[in-house]
């Protein structure tokens, strides 16, 4: 027990130079699909709540095909799709991937933060004057977003991991580098636990960082 | 102030209001009683546009609303409503609440509502409670902050949808209170309520609403001793 204790040290000192280097790469592509995801999401859930059939189309047939189909074939559409078609590196081409993946649950939060708001808000946000602009801007809107902080802090974490499958168009995150490592190695074990003890860490930091905001969040309502 | 005349409204094939005429003289303090589902309810949101009704007529302050061309917003921005179960905005201050449609809908600067703001707190007897959250106050606080939120738009009338049937007893009273205050001031108001004592002792007029028609309508003295419709004097021998 004491071995694998030393040689997964070994492995991890030797190899932390690249993997922060890598981890920065990991927060890039995790940063950009939350935020490209969350631009996507809101559109995509303003459509399915618009009211306008054609609009909602749209939207049903955007997340049917995404959520049906698996990230990784997503990742290889776009790459081949658009890298080929345009000139853009795969980092960008990977972290559009998971943007364009992550709109489709976004945008079911949204829309479920949304539409769970109580009836009697916009009610009574009608009845003081306030026209259907206002009153999804200043009363609908704050209020679901703050409902959207919680499963949208989980889809940060999901996207955060999901971000290892752009290894396969050859961006050097962390699980690619850790793939490397394993394969010039020959101590592929050892090499995966530190792949999995960085993403570990980064998720437990993360969540210690939603936590405290959640909490924020509500000792301001209160 | 407020002429209904033949209203009808219909949810899918069930109707609610079968032809209902009302005229709520300004300063006049209207009461509806019913059973439930008699169509009370509904027959107040007809009248600021929450519920659109299927057929009649509707004329606020002397204007007949035509509600395909008019704009709707800025009539219900005249008529106040309260709720029963309060419906402030839980992500803003008490005072918040109370400002926010000075602002957005008359453009108020945030000043001059502020003031407006805190002077309706204080008559609704909340002053000190200007800057807490809805969640932290009493049913009654709550229904409070509801009334001066929508005195703050200066109402020509007031609509009141059972607001005290959410609050426990005890709770009642303070906010009776601040509606018998509004009605001596003259404010034209149409209550439902099932707050007998309120209606002898503070309407001009009770209106008894029956599957979807007014069958009795008449001041406090007579509804409750000379009560002419049968469903009108079981009703009251039920409450009393």
């Amino acid at each position: 027990m004491p071995e694998i204790i030393t040689t997964v040290y070994d492995v991890f000192m030797r190899t932390y130079p690249g993997f922060l280097e890598a981890t920065v790469v990991t927060l890039q592509l995790t940063a950009i699909g939350v935020i490209l995801g969350t631009v996507i999401g809101l559109v995509f859930a303003l459509m399915k709540i618009s009211g306008s059939k054609i609009l909602q189309a749209i939207a049903n047939i955007y997340i049917t095909i995404i959520r049906g189909t698996p990230l990784i074939v997503q990742i290889m559409f776009l790459y081949f799709g658009i890298v080929e078609l345009y000139t853009m590196s795969n980092f960008w081409a990977g972290a559009i991937a998971l943007g364009v993946h992550n709109g489709a649950y976004i945008a079911e939060i949204f829309r479920g933060s949304i539409q769970g708001i109580d009836p009697g808000q916009r009610e009574a946000s009608m009845s003081l004057g306030m026209d259907r602009r206002q009153t999804m801007s200043r009363i609908v809107f704050p209020q679901a977003l703050r409902r959207s902080i919680p499963p949208l802090g989980n889809q940060f974490i999901i996207t955060l991991k999901d971000s290892s499958l752009v290894y396969i168009i050859g961006v050097a995150e962390i699980f690619s580098l850790g793939n490397r490592e394993a394969a010039q190695s020959y101590q592929p074990f050892e090499s995966f636990l530190v792949v999995a003890l960085y993403y570990l860490v980064l998720v437990m930091i993360f969540t210690f960082l939603l936590r405290l905001y959640e909490n924020k969040l509500d000792v301001d309502r209160a | 102030m407020i002429i209904g005349e033949n209203i009808h409204k219909s949810f899918g094939d069930l109707e609610v209001l079968k032809g209902v005429d009302l005229h709520v003289k300004p300063q006049e303090v209207v009461v509806l009683v019913g059973v439930s589902g008699s169509g009370k309810s509904t027959l107040l949101r007809c009248f600021n546009f929450l519920e659109m009704i299927n057929d009649g007529k509707i004329t606020i302050d002397g204007h007949t609303v035509n509600p395909k061309k008019d704009n709707l917003t800025k009539i219900r921005a005249e008529v106040g409503m309260v709720f029963q179960h309060f419906n402030l905005f839980p992500h803003k201050t008490v005072l918040e609440n109370v400002i926010e449609a000075p602002i957005t809908v008359k453009k108020m600067k945030k000043e001059a509502a502020k003031k407006l703001g805190t002077e309706l707190l204080e008559k609704v007897g909340l002053g000190d409670k200007a800057n807490v959250y809805p969640s932290k106050l009493s049913g009654g606080q709550k229904q409070r902050v509801a009334i001066a939120r929508s005195l703050a738009m200066q109402p020509k009338v007031m609509l009141f949808d059972e607001p005290t049937s959410a609050l426990d007893p005890e709770l009642v009273g303070e906010v009776l209170q601040v509606m018998k205050q509004l009605a001596e001031e003259g404010m034209t108001m149409v209550v439902v309520t099932h707050e007998m004592k309120f209606a002898k002792e503070v309407a001009d007029r009770i209106i008894m609403i029956d599957e979807g028609k007014i069958i009795e309508s008449a001041d406090p003295k007579n509804f409750f001793e000379n009560p002419q419709n049968e469903r009108t004097k079981q009703f009251i021998q039920l409450v009393e």
